[in-house]
């Protein structure tokens, strides 16, 4: 019985069966953020149908739920009534700010002509607030707390559970 | 009912291989001729099974029932009839049937060939074929199963990826890539059963041989045929991405050609019996491990079918097999003979050893890099990429080096070299290396490392063909006629030695152009509106406009450009159309985003490539990339591949009979000498 | 006269208020290095390009893959190697949003140092145990007559022998 041969096979067996199915079970396509913990990024967006130029800071003091989305994006046309139901429930404890990049403003105005809107939806510019907020996909929801930091995020549409248990997240840390 | 006949098909595949597996098993342990009789028998009815269950899933796709769970999948009545046929392959249920209809051919093929020889070995062989025949037709039986009986047929299926719809290549390169990884488990057998009993003779070698080789020129095909594909269907410009599932590809492909070469030095010196044997069966490990890869859904690629089940069971038969041949082997390496002594590092033995050690080390980078960040993610929580950066820095020198061997070897002697010998074979190649350094300075190239391959390319070049043609010279030389001389001693004789040069002139080709069309490409972005033109790298692209084609599963709208050289049409330079180009954006009624495909003028000096970006309205962009010598590559490749038929065809009688006499006897028949 | 008044609040505000986009400097402080334009900004688009991963697809840089997400990161690292940012720089700015996995090539540090060192200490392994076997079994004096012939070769031998050449 070589030894050696016995000893490294067995190793490699261990380590590579380990590693495979360690990733077993995983999504391939999940990213984890780095910027859970930290300030989120600073903007200032024109919001649509309005016009009014709307700052994030002006939100200091009440938590907030940011929604990364677009009308080519099949998710979001299924999160978008829960996004509005609670958005009217809490209204006054917690704003809401959509925010739509890669897209064009009349089909964002007909969308939400048609579905209804409760809070302000914001145009992004080149997807450049996308990236500072390592947005990969949509539909994203960052949660902010009282004072600009984001406590997590979650990927793919929402449901309203999910929604409010990220909101009490955002109230209490 | 079709359904139905194609579940008791494969239930019946998996008992008979099964039983067979035992049998075999049983047979060469007991040594008993007529259990290698049973063996046999079954392993034929395994592939008949195999072959039948496949015959009617073709059926039933050709025929659209919708009744049975794949066709409902993948089957639609809007493609064409080849898209409806190579859907067998297109996702995940049917690919495994492919592998078990492939596995069942191959294990006829071989059985049915050795029907006469190796009577000692053969029963652990066939025992080792059907273990693993079973494992396919379980997965296909019972998680992988595509004969699911749908309750209510739907009228209209939503036909295979569009991706896969795109060019023709779809249909050749998965065949020749499961032909590839299939065909690697018939060595496997050959090098279980050596170790099963112990033993690894020069007459047994033969067959592992070529068992090995078959498969691996399919499997370099296939590698070839699956960069270009990425190439001309793509859209951005590259061949290779070093992607999950392209590596899983990769792996046994180099352990295969590092067990070629040592079975080489096996059967000249009787020596590297343990590389060898490990390489064989680490060839036919990795092609498992590439299975799990690209279906287990671990893996982020653009490959791999949609997440399933499968990929705990395909862990579990990789485990059992690795521990299994780790125990076999470290049970039996020590006692497999060697006899004959090393002769140090300057010989041709010497480099063989370097050849393994620098394959290995290439396999062992591509494994480490590709499961490196589940390792990451899965001790520190966090997620990383290694992606192609990394795969580039570090395969470059190994190739530079596997050229420089490919070169330095051959000229080599065997056994121990004087220090006159070494100079006369080693030195005048130099000149081959210079020539072709020079040239490729004077064309332009001037990154260091495409340099050090050009010399070492130019190197192997004036070796390889001076051995390939070395006997065909020395006949010339004694007054025979050139024409008789070659086909005498390259096609008539020669011909494993033939093929094997044809190979390496085939790399030397492959490494030098790879090298060349990394780093001499020129890529950039023009937008353009019909009628304006654009310049890049010395030829003129005008955009002459858009059309629409219809056809039934997709709408594909065409951007035209006429393409010149030496200045614009009717220009002050009066440049000459050289050819049109059409890059197409096209909608599929499947699918929700447009899909692009390349468009791609070749030429021996390299390739003009354009892909759109966007269409609006009667404004494009494109993509335009100028890759030199990027199709020398698919061709170096086809002629390393026949290369390899060359090698392959078998020898005279007088060889043959000669390993039948070496060949030992069964007990119940009578005893013969070992 | 409410009306009027939030009209006036409203004229005020649009006219105070600009558009605010995050931009790389909040994160990773001025430009480092020179502004570039022209061919070279091309050349060093497409190598910083191919160093990030697109988040959205399957393994491919952000210089190869034609999805919005990727054109619009490639502009972005395009506008910023412009204003003068160093290769650096830009990728750490990326890294901040995306965390490693966006950067291609790993970096030196921590447990990533692995995946650079484990390949060659395995090249070192190999090699020493490669090269004590050669040693262990074929150390001879020099001036041993050579073993290489042509039989090792047989069917070179076969034709040195019709040749009648001994060479």
């Amino acid at each position: 019985m070589n030894r050696v041969v016995l000893i490294a096979g067995i190793l490699i067996t261990v380590a590579l069966v380990a590693i495979l199915s360690a990733g077993l079970g995983k999504d391939p396509q999940h990213i984890d953020s780095p910027l859970i913990g930290k300030q989120a990024p600073d903007f200032a967006l024109k919001a649509v149908g309005t016009g009014e130029t709307i700052d994030l800071t002006q939100f200091r003091g009440k938590p907030l739920v940011v929604n990364f989305w677009a009308t080519w994006c099949r998710p979001c046309y299924e999160e978008h009534p829960v996004l509005v139901s609670n958005a009217q429930m809490m209204q006054g404890q917690v704003q809401f700010l959509g925010v739509v990049f890669q897209d064009k403003e009349e089909k964002i105005q007909q969308f939400l002509n048609e579905r209804g809107t409760a809070y302000p939806t914001l145009v992004d510019q080149a997807g450049k607030t996308a990236i500072a907020y390592g947005v990969g996909g949509v539909p994203e929801t960052f949660f902010l707390n009282k004072d600009g930091r984001i406590v997590d995020k979650f990927v793919g549409p929402i449901d309203s559970e999910s929604l409010q248990t990220n909101i009490r997240k955002a109230m209490t840390q | 009912m079709t359904a139905s006949l194609g579940r008791i098909l494969v239930l019946l595949s998996l008992l008979v291989s099964t039983t067979g597996a035992v049998l075999g098993y049983a047979a060469g342990w007991k040594r008993s001729a007529d259990g290698l009789k049973w063996a046999r028998r079954f392993a034929f009815a395994f592939a008949l099974l195999m072959i039948a269950a496949t015959f009617v899933m073709e059926y039933a796709l050709i025929t659209h029932d919708f009744s049975v769970s794949y066709v409902a999948q993948v089957g639609s009545r809007d493609v064409p009839l080849w898209v409806t046929i190579v859907s067998l392959w297109s996702s995940l249920e049917g690919s495994i049937l492919f592998w078990g209809f492939i596995l069942g051919i191959y294990i006829a093929g071989a059985t049915w060939l050795t029907r006469n020889e190796h009577l000692d070995y053969m029963a652990y062989t066939i025992g080792t074929w059907l273990f693993c025949g079973s494992f396919f037709s379980f997965l296909i039986a019972g998680p992988a199963s595509p004969f699911h009986t749908v309750a209510i047929p739907p009228l209209d299926g939503p036909g295979p990826n569009p991706l896969l719809q795109n060019h023709v290549l779809m249909a050749i390169h998965p065949p020749f890539l499961y032909l590839g990884y299939v065909g690697m488990t018939i060595p496997f057998g050959f090098a279980t059963a050596a170790l099963l009993r112990g033993r690894l003779g020069q007459a047994f070698l033969r067959p592992m041989r070529a068992a090995l080789m078959l498969p691996w020129i399919f499997l370099t095909i296939a590698i070839m045929l699956g960069g270009w594909w990425a190439y001309e269907v793509l859209g951005w410009g590259g061949y290779w991405a070093w992607d999950p599932v392209e590596n899983a590809s990769l792996l046994p492909w180099l352990t295969a050609t590092a067990a070629l070469h040592s079975a080489l030095v096996m059967e000249r010196r009787g020596s590297l019996k343990g590389w060898t044997v490990t390489l064989v069966q680490a060839s036919f490990l990795l092609t498992i491990l590439g299975t799990f890869m690209t279906r287990s859904g671990v893996f982020n690629s653009v490959h791999s079918f949609t997440q399933s089940s499968i990929g705990p069971t395909i862990l579990v038969f990789l485990a059992a097999i690795l521990i299994g041949s780790v125990t076999l082997l470290a049970m039996r390496i020590d006692s497999l003979e060697s006899d004959s002594r090393f002769e140090g590092p300057v010989s041709r033995e010497g480099f063989f050893l370097i050849n393994n050690l620098l394959f290995v080390l290439f396999t062992f980078t591509v494994l480490i890099g590709t499961v490196f960040p589940l390792l990451v993610e899965a001790v520190k929580g966090k997620q990383m990429s290694v992606g192609r950066p990394y795969f580039d820095s570090m395969v470059v020198p190994i190739g530079a080096a596997l050229l420089f061997i490919l070169g330095v070897g051959p000229a080599l002697p065997w056994g121990r070299a004087t220090r006159d010998q070494a100079r006369r074979a080693l030195l005048p190649p130099l000149i081959g290396a210079a020539i072709v350094a020079i040239i490729g300075y004077a064309l332009g190239v001037r990154a260091p490392w495409t340099l050090v391959t050009l010399a070492f390319g130019g190197y192997a070049a004036q070796v390889t063909l001076g051995q390939m043609w070395l006997p065909v010279i020395q006949r010339i030389r004694r007054g025979d006629a050139a024409g008789p001389a070659i086909i005498d001693s390259q096609l008539r004789r020669g011909r494993r030695r033939f093929g094997g040069y044809l190979i390496h002139a085939g790399a030397v080709i492959v490494i030098v152009s790879i090298a060349v069309s990394s780093t001499m490409r020129t890529q950039q972005e023009v937008r353009l509106t019909r009628g304006e033109s654009a310049t890049v790298g010395g030829y003129t692209f005008v955009f002459t406009g858009t059309e629409q084609k219809n056809e039934p599963h997709r709408v594909s709208t065409l951007a035209n450009f006429d393409i010149f050289k030496g200045g614009g049409p009717g220009g002050p330079g009066g440049g000459t159309k050289i050819t049109h180009l059409a890059p197409r954006m096209n909608q599929y009624t499947a699918m929700r985003d447009p899909l692009g495909t390349p468009d791609v003028y070749t030429t021996l000096k390299g390739d003009i490539y354009l892909s759109i970006m966007n269409i609006e309205g009667d404004a494009v962009g494109v993509n335009v990339i100028l890759t030199p010598m990027v199709g020398w590559i698919w061709w170096a490749v086809l002629l390393m591949g026949a290369g390899g038929i060359i090698a392959l065809i078998p020898g005279s009688r007088a060889v043959a009979l000669q390993a039948r006499s070496e060949t030992p006897v069964l007990q119940g028949d009578e005893v013969g000498a070992n | 006269m409410k009306r009027l008044i939030l009209l006036l609040m409203l004229a005020t505000s649009l006219v105070a208020q600009e558009v605010k986009i995050p931009d790389a400097e909040q994160f990773v402080g001025k430009p480092q290095g020179q502004p570039v334009s022209g061919a070279l900004l091309d050349q060093r688009t497409n190598e910083t390009g191919g160093l990030l991963r697109c988040p959205v697809c399957q393994g491919m840089s952000i210089a190869d893959s034609p999805s919005e997400m990727a054109v619009n990161m490639k502009h972005q690292v395009r506008e910023l190697i412009a204003r003068g940012y160093t290769q650096e720089q830009i990728l750490r700015y990326f890294e901040r949003s995306y965390g490693q996995f966006v950067l291609l090539k790993p970096k030196f540090q921590g447990v990533n140092t692995l995946v650079w060192i484990l390949p060659i200490i395995a090249l070192a392994v190999g090699a020493f145990a490669i090269f004590s076997m050669m040693g262990k079994s074929g150390s001879q004096p020099v001036d041993e007559p050579p073993v290489a012939t042509a039989e090792e070769d047989p069917y070179l031998a076969e034709v040195r022998k019709l040749t009648g050449r001994q060479s």
